[in-house]
């Protein structure tokens, strides 16, 4: 079944289900109509607009279905390793075992933007002292202690060192809470000094030989405790075909944004392709499902690029995303401006690039972890950043502050000045909080200015 | 200096107890003219705030430590953006960037806006910035070892500075005459010197009026005030105002647990060690500083809950900047965990601390403790 591109409600998925089901469109287990989920509390379903091709449901139904797959794989005697502060490394030694399920804790910062605040989640995190100067992600200490969002993990993990230290607070207060973690350290990654082996790593940052060493080190560590935990041995073999399975992911996932990000019209939403994009963290816990769906969603977009068909029209303004939204709305609100997007950095490109499969594993899920854009500079950010606005043609930057975030407070001014000076682009910095509505109107009047300047620009 | 002679000095007492910016240990200021006199040979001045930077590995090199604790400055900043910031840190920020006396700066990766804050100023200062990779995790050798290694960085950029690599005796000597300094002035800053030491200041100012009175655990001048302990991250200079606050309220500090206080300092250091690996003690003493950044941070707790008992401290006043998420984040746990009464002090960094609000609630405090 195939049909014109066309963002459509959830009603209207509703109804366009039916006619799925009619003409015997399989769906995978988790399938259904997108309203079932407003029924358990998402309400801000209500508010989207989703692409209506079937790859895309099955995306969505994927995502809202977790909590789900959570359970049914504890209900299987499998172990579950929540890996927090971790963008693709714990989840990836994880799924090397098949009796362990990494998920992602901090995922629960979406909770209050999907259920419009009525989970309750944030006022727990108020009453435990984590107040709204924090990031959203405080949403996950409601999410522990009402157990209501995913299983209590039988194994916490949890990077530290140069990470944000909102989550880091947020953490610490959980495990003061009673919830032990296995804490690995991550270093801030600087570049090697003239007496230092250097490494280049995936993603073109470099690092010295000794980071890469002591971060091995730490992941060791966790490999034990994976290894305790699953009751079987995670050795190197074992990682190295979990390594070629998660590339699988990475690479569909390359593919699918190189396609979006450069053809016109673009053939996939802004929306569901940040979902595709959250893929990549930890499989939404399971790993085989996640490649089905970025495949069909790969297939789609082919097809309609074969087809000429999309959404945006070459007026469209090409805009870089930085940082992931609380709002999911917002992504809808940037193409109801006028813009599209071409190029991200949800904070997890590290996540996106290939794990070099040339060198020992734990080597390479080393590299992977100093990777991390994160736990560098804002310099070497910015520097991949623009390297990645050349490779795709933005004309705009957008820098989505999260509310509360430590990183934010500086790392904005810093991108955005780089940005200016290398590329010569306006940038726009925004605030999202998990739900808009309040500042709806003046979000939407800073990016329209910021299409418009860029149709400015183009006619200058 | 050899071994023998390191061997034969006196010991060292146990970690000293007072305020940081107090100045009124007379071992302290006797220690100062030593350091001082050793590095003479220097006036290039390397400022940090962080306690987790030893300042006697950088007077080893023949550099003078400064550990800058924020007025803030007036003037142009170099951060004009308040919103989500720490205004810890901004003003530290803005006080490196409006300083001319300043050579260098080292800063660490115990608070993540620090660690933008080296981004920062490595792009609107022409001063060579440094960052200091300072462990969050503390359980472990590794860790152990990675701030040892830093340590060890941290002397070559020094020794580009200008300084010079210490013998194991020099470093020996320096951490030796540092017994019985006191936080901050044993780095006096040629500018503030003389604010952050009453001996030196004749000007009775508003600001060093606040510095010179601070009562310690010795000061027994009030011995009927309601014994409080503080706790938090760091004060800036201006907040010191607290200790005449709550003494005039008709309390005392007896416990300074803030970053800028007594629980900033390191350990104590073992002599015998001090004369075989110097550095690996130096490292050791400093690195088990207790903080609420530590994952765990099951020291500050272990530490908090002796220091409180020794001092007799009846109640706690808990001091966080807004948009500091680590001390911030520890406000409800101390309160569950502390058989103490908790007054919370949240500050934007604007000078409350001298508030009549604040005035009033600790007032109103220590009204319920009596």
């Amino acid at each position: 079944m195939s049909e014109t591109p066309r963002q459509i409600t959830l009603q209207e998925w509703d109804r366009g289900y039916e006619r799925l089901q009619a003409a015997g469109v399989s769906q995978p287990t988790y399938g259904g109509p997108l309203g079932r989920h407003v029924d358990e509390g998402d309400a801000r379903l209500l508010k989207l607009r989703f692409d209506n091709s079937p790859a895309a449901l099955r995306l969505w139904n994927f995502l809202l279905t977790e909590e789900d797959r959570l359970r049914a794989a504890r209900d299987n005697g499998k172990k579950l390793v929540g890996a927090m502060k971790d963008l693709g490394t714990v989840p990836v030694m994880a799924y090397s075992l098949d009796n362990l399920v990494a998920f992602y804790p901090d995922g629960a910062w979406w909770i209050p933007c999907v259920m419009e605040v009525n989970s309750g989640l944030l006022q727990i995190a108020d009453s435990l002292g984590i107040d709204e100067s924090f990031c959203p992600v405080r949403a996950m200490l409601g999410a522990f202690v009402t157990e209501a969002h995913f299983p209590i993990p039988d194994l916490l993990t949890c990077s530290v060192g140069a990470t944000c230290d909102d989550f880091s607070a947020i953490a610490q207060r959980l495990n003061g809470l009673g919830y032990p973690i296995l804490w690995w350290e991550i270093p801030h990654r600087r570049a090697p000094e003239d007496n230092e082996e250097g490494v280049h790593l995936p993603g073109g940052f470099s690092a010295p030989r000794g980071q890469i060493e002591f971060v091995k080190a730490e992941l060791e560590r966790v490999r034990i405790v994976l290894q305790d935990l699953a009751g079987r041995s995670l050795d190197d073999e074992a990682l190295a075909r979990g390594i070629v399975k998660a590339n699988r992911v990475r690479e569909l996932l390359a593919r699918l944004r190189e396609v979006v990000f450069t053809a016109t019209p673009c053939p996939m939403p802004a929306l569901e392709m940040l979902i595709a994009e959250m893929l990549a963290i930890h499989f939404c816990s399971d790993q085989d499902e996640t490649i089905a769906v970025l495949q069909k969603l790969l297939d789609e977009v082919h097809r309609r690029v074969a087809a000429g068909t999309g959404y945006s029209s070459v007026q469209a303004a090409r805009v870089f995303w930085v940082n992931p939204v609380a709002d999911l709305q917002v992504m809808n609100l940037l193409e109801d401006c006028g813009g599209r997007i071409c190029g991200t950095e949800y904070l997890l490109a590290h996540a996106l690039d290939p794990i070099p499969p040339d060198v020992p594993p734990m080597e390479a899920l080393a590299q992977m972890a100093l990777a991390d854009p994160m736990v560098g500079s804002a310099v070497d950010r910015a520097a991949r950043i623009v390297a990645e606005i050349r490779r795709f043609g933005a004309e705009a930057v957008i820098v989505s502050r999260i509310p509360g975030a430590s990183h934010c407070a500086l790392e904005g001014e810093i991108l955005g000045e780089i940005v200016r000076e290398e590329c010569g682009l306006p940038v726009l910095e925004i605030e999202v909080p998990p739900l808009t509505d309040a500042v709806y109107p003046s979000l939407r009047t800073r990016l329209e200015a910021l299409v418009e300047t860029v149709a400015n620009r183009r006619s200058r | 200096m050899s071994r023998r002679a390191i061997l034969a000095l006196p010991p060292r007492a146990r970690r000293p107890c007072y305020c940081a910016l107090a100045g009124t240990r007379q071992t302290g200021l006797m220690m100062l003219s030593s350091i001082e006199s050793y590095m003479a040979r220097s006036e290039k001045i390397i400022a940090y705030t962080c306690p987790y930077v030893p300042a006697e590995w950088i007077a080893a090199h023949g550099l003078r430590p400064y550990r800058l604790i924020p007025l803030p400055r007036e003037g142009t900043p170099a951060i004009p953006r308040l919103e989500g910031l720490c205004p810890y840190a901004r003003a530290f920020a803005n006080d490196v960037a409006a300083g001319k006396d300043v050579d260098a700066v080292v800063v660490t990766t115990m608070c993540d806006q620090m660690r933008r804050v080296f981004d920062l100023l490595g792009r609107r200062t022409d001063v060579p910035v440094f960052l200091l990779n300072v462990p969050s995790t503390w359980q472990t050798v590794a860790a152990q070892r990675l701030y040892l290694d830093e340590l060890k960085r941290l002397g070559r950029f020094l020794v580009r500075l200008g300084g010079h690599e210490p013998t194991r005796e020099e470093l020996a000597r320096v951490m030796l005459d540092s017994v019985g300094w006191v936080g901050p002035p044993n780095a006096l800053p040629r500018v503030w010197g003389p604010l952050l030491n009453p001996r030196v200041s004749s000007t009775d100012t508003s600001l060093t009026r606040g510095l010179r009175t601070h009562p310690t655990r010795s000061d027994q001048r009030h011995p009927e005030g309601v014994p409080l302990a503080i706790v938090g991250g760091p004060l800036m200079q201006r907040d010191r105002v607290l200790f005449d606050t709550v003494r005039d309220c008709g309390g005392q500090i007896v416990l300074d647990a803030t970053e800028t206080g007594q629980r900033g300092q390191p350990e104590a250091f073992d002599r015998r060690r001090l004369a075989e690996e110097p550095l690996t003690e130096l490292a050791q003493a400093y690195f088990h500083i207790p903080d609420a950044s530590r994952r765990p941070n099951s020291e500050l707790y272990q530490w908090l809950k002796e220091e409180l008992a020794r001092a007799g401290a009846r109640g706690i006043l808990f001091h966080h900047y807004v948009w500091c998420d680590k001390w911030h984040a520890e406000f409800t746990r101390l309160k569950e965990w502390a058989k103490l009464p908790v007054l919370r002090l949240d500050s934007e960094g604007e000078g409350e601390m001298n508030s009549a609000r604040v005035r009033n609630r600790i007032h109103a405090f220590l009204e319920t403790l009596q």
